[in-house]
């Protein structure tokens, strides 16, 4: 496989975790501008345990997405009650901080004789780990993808479980599901942390494959970009992210057709696809048909 | 105790692969297509230019991760040793992240930040300071 | 030490004034159609760019660069009410919002395939140097910007209270299906809406970049985030909020700023929203109002 190739597919792998991300909030009912927030605190903390500490990349990982799962609570708690448009502006502010504070986040140590860590607006370089050990950019991408589809795995075991149900259920009228006895506010806090180590496992993957980040990388242009993807895909399945993810980055970008007017080209392509499936390409009932079809 | 012995541990690993880093600097002009660079590499390792080595060119945005994917180039030898020469095709004008996979004598992966315009490119400097290889 | 605090003060009202006008035309399209249109500061930054280009070909006038960006604003600004907001009327708001977020994109692409540079120079508003009174400096197109608030919100006021159409977009504000039930045409006061935010917002667009003599594609993403900052920090849906909202960002930011730079002064806007979302969803002016 040619470099272009496995530059793109690992693209497309990585987005998917923050798009992912973004899904499993919006069945949930809500819409977050936030999640690359999340994203970037994987991205730096993994980056600096390898990078500094020299821990092993899945431990690193680990501890990143447990962060990740942390700050997604920190922000879900006080926006509990939040709905609707209200919790998304709430979203956009916690991120901002949170690139803003990657700004002001200062940490190096000298390593080797050369100083690593981030450096504020100046970008974290150095985050080795994985061209250190000599793996090649395909074993990465078998990486990336699998760790993924270990993720895909588990979000369709979900949908098919009673904790599916009630997401959804959660997602489509709170009121009704909250007089069934489910505890609305335990599942979305939940569901908020579950997102953030999601989008932190992303942000891990992202920065050893990079081995540069900074804080303009976690802007609300990644945010609004994954949730749209989440979008457009379709929110009737798992796979929908994923689908959103490839036509952007994977057919469009691919295509030396849209050169230079991608954009225009995927922005009018989704507004109108809006009009006719306004919850995406694989929505509910695209999928149940789907279903119904091959079963 | 430990953190010492972490800290060497980490010495050891890095001076496995390698104890000094390669450094470089692009020099790019515009072409009469747009978006298309005629750049050319100085490749150093110490104080003196390096030569024989396998460059593959890469790019991405800061502002827009992972959502250019230009068409990764190998690089090749130029006029004077340590230097090469590449075609980069990029989709946009503005702050790039031009990545250099080195292969050859030496494995390196180098990241330069450059600001493309339509004269050429010109080395990202942030609250004055130009930035480190 | 007074001196700088007033000074600060006064530099705060000045883009306070500036903040203002663009919640005013965010706070419109968000009051009466109840959703977030991402394209609103792209559509702008639209309008300044067609008016750079004028100045670029032909080098017009500030008055015809005016008229320029207010009808290039007001048309990206059909186009974004029709392709986002038309079809999406009764359905999802995460759809006309994700469509604006499309749209936006073109925007900004159709932008900088016309104009490539990340900036372009714009003839000033007024080419003299500061006015100074006393210990304090006040420019000249300061006090343009803030004269023009003044008016725009004047003759807003008057429109919204004084003709038919201001009377049908309150009534549709307070009670969209009782507006509908006496007979109110909604999707044709939403045209219009869309079309007098896009006015505003074109207003607002041309005094900034005038004032800072310079456009760049970044201005389409900053006068969403703040318009949408200031609508939040006034009250959502109230446009006396929404000047309040400009005028406290702005000082929010100037003294912020004075104090600790200009990363704090971003942050303190952000944790304010964060804080106010969290502890009083409906703003610092509104007293009550339903949250839907």
């Amino acid at each position: 496989m040619d470099d272009y190739a496995i530059g793109v597919l690992t693209n497309i792998g990585l987005f998917s975790f923050l798009a992912l991300s973004a899904y499993l909030l919006l069945i949930a009912g809500e819409m977050s501008f936030g999640q690359q927030a999340f994203f970037g605190v994987g991205a730096y903390s993994g980056g600096v345990l390898t990078a500094i500490y020299g821990l092993p990349l899945p431990l690193a990982a680990l501890a990143a997405m447990l962060l990740g799962a942390l700050a997604a609570f920190l922000v879900g708690l006080p926006t509990l009650r939040l709905r609707g448009l209200y919790f998304a502006m709430a979203t956009l502010a916690a991120a901002e901080m949170a690139r803003i504070l990657f700004e002001l986040y200062r940490f190096q140590r000298e390593i080797d004789g050369e100083l690593v860590g981030p450096d504020g607006t100046q970008g974290f370089r150095g985050i080795r780990w994985i061209f250190e050990r000599g793996i090649e950019p395909e074993g990465y991408l078998a990486l990336v993808w699998g760790l993924l589809l270990i993720a895909l795995v588990f979000f369709v075991l979900v949908e098919r479980s009673r904790l599916g149900a009630t997401l959804r259920a959660i997602g489509q009228d709170p009121e009704l599901a909250r007089s069934c006895g489910i505890s609305v506010e335990r599942f979305k806090l939940g569901v908020a942390a579950a997102a953030g180590a999601l989008a932190a496992l992303g942000g891990v993957l992202f920065a050893h494959h990079n081995t540069y980040i900074e804080p303009r990388n976690f802007d609300i242009m990644l945010g609004v970009h994954s949730l749209a993807y989440a979008l457009i895909g379709g929110l009737g399945t798992a796979v929908g992210p994923l689908l959103g993810v490839v036509l952007d980055i994977g057919a469009l970008e691919g295509s030396r057709v849209f050169q230079g007017y991608r954009m225009i080209a995927f922005g009018g392509l989704v507004a109108v696809l809006l009009i006719f499936r306004p919850r995406g390409i694989l929505d509910e009932k695209a999928v149940h048909w789907l279903k119904a079809r091959f079963s | 105790m430990a953190k010492s012995a972490l800290f060497l541990i980490c010495c050891l690993y890095s001076g496995f692969a390698f104890s000094q880093r390669a450094g470089a600097t692009l020099q790019c002009t515009a072409t009469k297509t747009d978006f298309i660079y005629d750049c050319v590499i100085k490749l150093s390792k110490g104080g003196e230019p390096l030569s024989g080595a396998q460059i593959t060119v890469g790019a991405d945005m800061p502002s827009m991760p992972m959502a250019h994917n230009v068409k990764p180039v190998k690089a090749k030898p130029g006029a004077k040793p340590g230097e090469y020469q590449a075609k980069l095709d990029l989709d946009m004008l503005g702050e790039w992240a031009v990545k250099l996979r080195l292969a050859g004598p030496v494995k390196d992966q180098l990241i330069l930040l450059y600001h493309f315009d339509e004269k050429g490119a010109r080395p990202v400097t942030r609250a004055g300071k130009p930035l480190r290889k | 030490m007074l001196v700088d605090l007033i000074q600060n003060t006064l530099d705060g009202l000045t883009i306070g004034a500036a903040y203002a006008l663009l919640a005013l035309g965010f706070t419109l399209i968000f009051g009466v159609l109840r959703r977030i249109n991402l394209s609103y500061g792209p559509a702008i930054m639209l309008g300044c760019y067609a008016a750079t280009w004028f100045h670029v070909q032909f080098q017009a006038g500030l008055l015809a660069l005016a008229a320029i960006t207010l009808a290039a604003t007001v048309l990206a600004g059909a186009y974004v009410e029709r392709l986002c907001f038309a079809p999406h009327r009764d359905r999802s708001a995460i759809a006309a919002m994700v469509a604006s977020f499309a749209i936006w994109m073109q925007l900004e692409e159709l932008a900088t395939l016309v104009l490539p540079n990340h900036l372009y120079a714009f003839p000033a508003l007024y080419e003299g140097g500061p006015l100074g009174f006393g210990p304090f400096t006040l420019r000249a197109d300061a006090l343009v910007m803030l004269a023009v608030t003044a008016v725009a919100c004047i003759a807003l006021q008057r429109l919204l209270y004084r003709s038919r159409f201001g009377l049908a977009v309150r009534a549709v504000i307070d009670q969209p299906v009782a507006a509908r039930l006496v007979g109110i045409n909604l999707p044709w006061v939403f045209v219009r809406v869309f079309a007098l935010a896009s006015a505003i917002g074109a207003m607002a667009g041309y005094l900034i970049v005038a004032s800072a003599e310079q456009v760049t594609p970044m201005l389409g993403m900053w006068s969403t985030l703040k318009g949408m900052l200031a609508m939040m920090l006034g009250g959502l849906g109230s446009l006396p909020g929404a000047i309040v909202g400009g005028l406290a960002l702005g000082l929010i930011e100037a003294h912020s700023q004075w104090f600790f730079g200009p990363q704090v002064r971003d942050l303190t806007a952000y944790f304010l929203l964060f804080l106010l979302l969290a502890l009083r969803p409906s703003g610092l002016w509104t007293t009550t109002r339903s949250v839907s």
